[in-house]
């Protein structure tokens, strides 16, 4: 299979980055600039949530303490948002409880201002990666969903019972159709479903979890 | 303390103070009349235990005294009944009496006491609130510092390009600079702050000062669409006082109003800035905002250190400010504003003449 060329590789990744203090916001845009990785920063939660977000791989660089919504706390919800970015907590006074809970919710790195530039670059282009990979495989995810969803229903039973290990023969008994016709059947799947080898077949369908 | 309430303890403390003697006359003719086997005086200990309740502890032993002398003198007074049985009588009512102002006395000087130390873990609760004013400071620091680390990294980048992206470089220096000249500002604040040393006083142009500093925030004000208007009096005679001192206190009050202005949903968004003269010798300066003002009682405490109604707030603000416009011998108060929002004037005594 082929992953979709139009969800990830071709879109330039986009660091977004909210703090409330602008020269953060100026000195964090200009560092990932001298690195060619396109920044866009906010001084709000409020105002990245009015944001359009494009389906670029991505990555936030978010700051704790912040007026209106935290950082904290927008961290601890951002997937009731639909939003699943990678993200780099950075903040002024942190402590040890502070970085835990971080982590727990799922940030990909906590840093304590003033932090080494390296350290940030480090994160964020793993952060980068890691919602890169997520794209491909969700849309590989996608892919595979849609070629189940072309297969007939007879088709489907076929692929469920060739899964299981058993040979046409006794696929044929089960479904109660001639050996012929689950032949022809396993032709086909194997076709729409753009595999070669049972291997393969059964790797996919793990994927999916066909019922 | 409301007026009522203070009307009622007085009239209590009044009433008291006219029935204890009556008490003590009423007991003084029992005790008198009565023959030696009745110890009426045993009935000056109530008079004294409400004595220590009301009075101050110099006027109940006086007291005490009193009512010793009166149980000697009904004593002397009294002739019917046995000698013996009087004698013992009078001593054990001494006694009582003497027992009795002792204990309420010491009662009253522990009550004291737990009060006391009660007010004093009170205190000690806030100034644990220090530690979040360290932090408030650690931040405000660390946000210059955090931009200029971060300036640096980038800056080295550019320089490391084939070609150096010099122009890139040299803003990132730019920016380095600002944010270290941020930085040592508000170092500077700080230890001003605890070292509480005298103003350096100046004359200066107060308008300008309102102008740089309402330029200062005013990003802050955009963002929230906010209208400021500025009526600044033309002609104002220059001030004497410590110019970085009053725009901290400047800011400090735009910053509220924003802040109130913010908390308030719907409704008109306007800040008034505002300076005149005041009279011949001093000029006035208000912030009027239509934010969400004041509840009740909250005008008496604004100023209190650790006072706060902002969930983030530390409460030293005001109270700074008004130290630092005492210091300058200045006066600051508030107000609430005809439509309801907070209004913040302070007023600061003019040099001589207009700035030209």
């Amino acid at each position: 299979m082929k992953p979709q060329p139009s969800t990830g590789k071709t879109a330039d990744p986009t660091v977004y980055i909210i703090d409330d203090d602008r020269s953060v916001r100026a000195a964090l845009e200009d560092l990932l600039a001298s690195v060619s990785l396109r920044a866009k920063s906010f001084a709000s939660v409020q105002d990245f949530l009015a944001f359009d977000l494009p389906g670029a791989p991505a990555c936030l660089v978010l700051d704790v303490r912040m007026p209106g919504q935290s950082g904290m706390d927008f961290l601890e919800h951002m997937t009731e948002y639909g939003l699943y970015l990678p993200t780099v907590m950075i903040t002024g006074h942190g402590d040890i409880a502070m970085g835990v809970k971080a982590m727990k919710d799922g940030a990909i790195e906590f840093l304590t201002k003033p932090f080494r530039d390296q350290d940030l670059l480090d994160a964020v282009h793993r952060g980068i990666e890691a919602d890169r990979t997520r794209r491909l495989r969700e849309a590989a995810n996608a892919d595979v969903a849609r070629r189940w969803a072309s297969l007939s229903s007879g088709e489907k039973d076929v692929a469920r019972l060739v899964a299981t290990g058993l040979l046409n023969k006794q696929i044929a008994a089960d479904l109660g159709v001639s050996e012929i016709t689950v032949k022809v059947r396993r032709g086909h799947l194997m076709r729409k479903m753009n595999t070669r080898t049972l291997a393969d077949l059964i790797r996919l369908l793990d994927r999916i979890q066909p019922t | 303390m409301t007026n009522s309430a203070k009307f009622k303890l007085e009239r209590r403390l009044v009433l008291t103070i006219v029935l204890l003697p009556v008490a003590m006359v009423v007991i003084f003719v029992g005790d008198t009349v009565t023959d030696y086997a009745i110890a009426a005086a045993v009935f000056y200990t109530p008079v004294i235990l409400v004595a220590t309740r009301l009075l101050p502890a110099g006027t109940v032993v006086a007291l005490a005294f009193a009512c010793v002398a009166l149980t000697l003198l009904s004593f002397a007074l009294t002739h019917s009944g046995a000698y013996e049985v009087g004698i013992v009588n009078t001593g054990i009512s001494i006694v009582a009496i003497g027992v009795t102002t002792y204990l309420s006395l010491k009662l009253v000087a522990a009550e004291a006491a737990a009060h006391e130390s009660r007010e004093r873990l009170l205190r000690m609760a806030r100034i644990t609130s220090l530690g979040e004013l360290t932090a408030s400071i650690a931040h405000e620091v660390n946000q210059p510092l955090a931009a200029i680390a971060t300036s640096a990294g980038a800056c080295r980048r550019w320089l490391a390009q084939e070609p150096p992206a010099i122009a890139n470089a040299q803003r990132a220096a730019d920016r380095i600079v600002e944010d270290a000249n941020r930085a040592s500002a508000v170092i500077a604040r700080v230890r001003g702050l605890a070292s509480g040393k005298a103003p350096h006083r100046e004359r200066f142009d107060f308008n300008a000062l309102v102008r740089e500093v309402v330029a200062l925030a005013g990003e802050r004000g955009e963002r929230s669409g906010i209208t400021v208007r500025l009526s600044l009096q033309h002609d104002l005679p220059a001030i004497l006082a410590d110019r970085v001192q009053v725009g901290q206190v400047v800011g400090n009050l735009l910053l509220n109003a924003v802040e109130a202005i913010e908390a308030k949903t719907g409704g008109a968004k306007t800040l008034e800035i505002v300076s005149e003269t005041e009279d011949r010798n001093r000029i006035r300066f208000s912030v009027i905002d239509s934010g969400v003002g004041f509840r009740q009682g909250e005008l008496e405490h604004l100023f209190d250190a650790f006072w706060t109604t902002k969930k983030d707030g530390v409460g030293l603000g005001l109270t700074i400010s008004r130290s630092i416009i005492e210091a300058n011998g200045g006066r600051i108060w508030a107000e609430t504003g005809r439509d309801g929002g907070a209004i913040a004037r302070f007023s600061l005594p003019a040099g001589i003449g207009a700035i030209e």
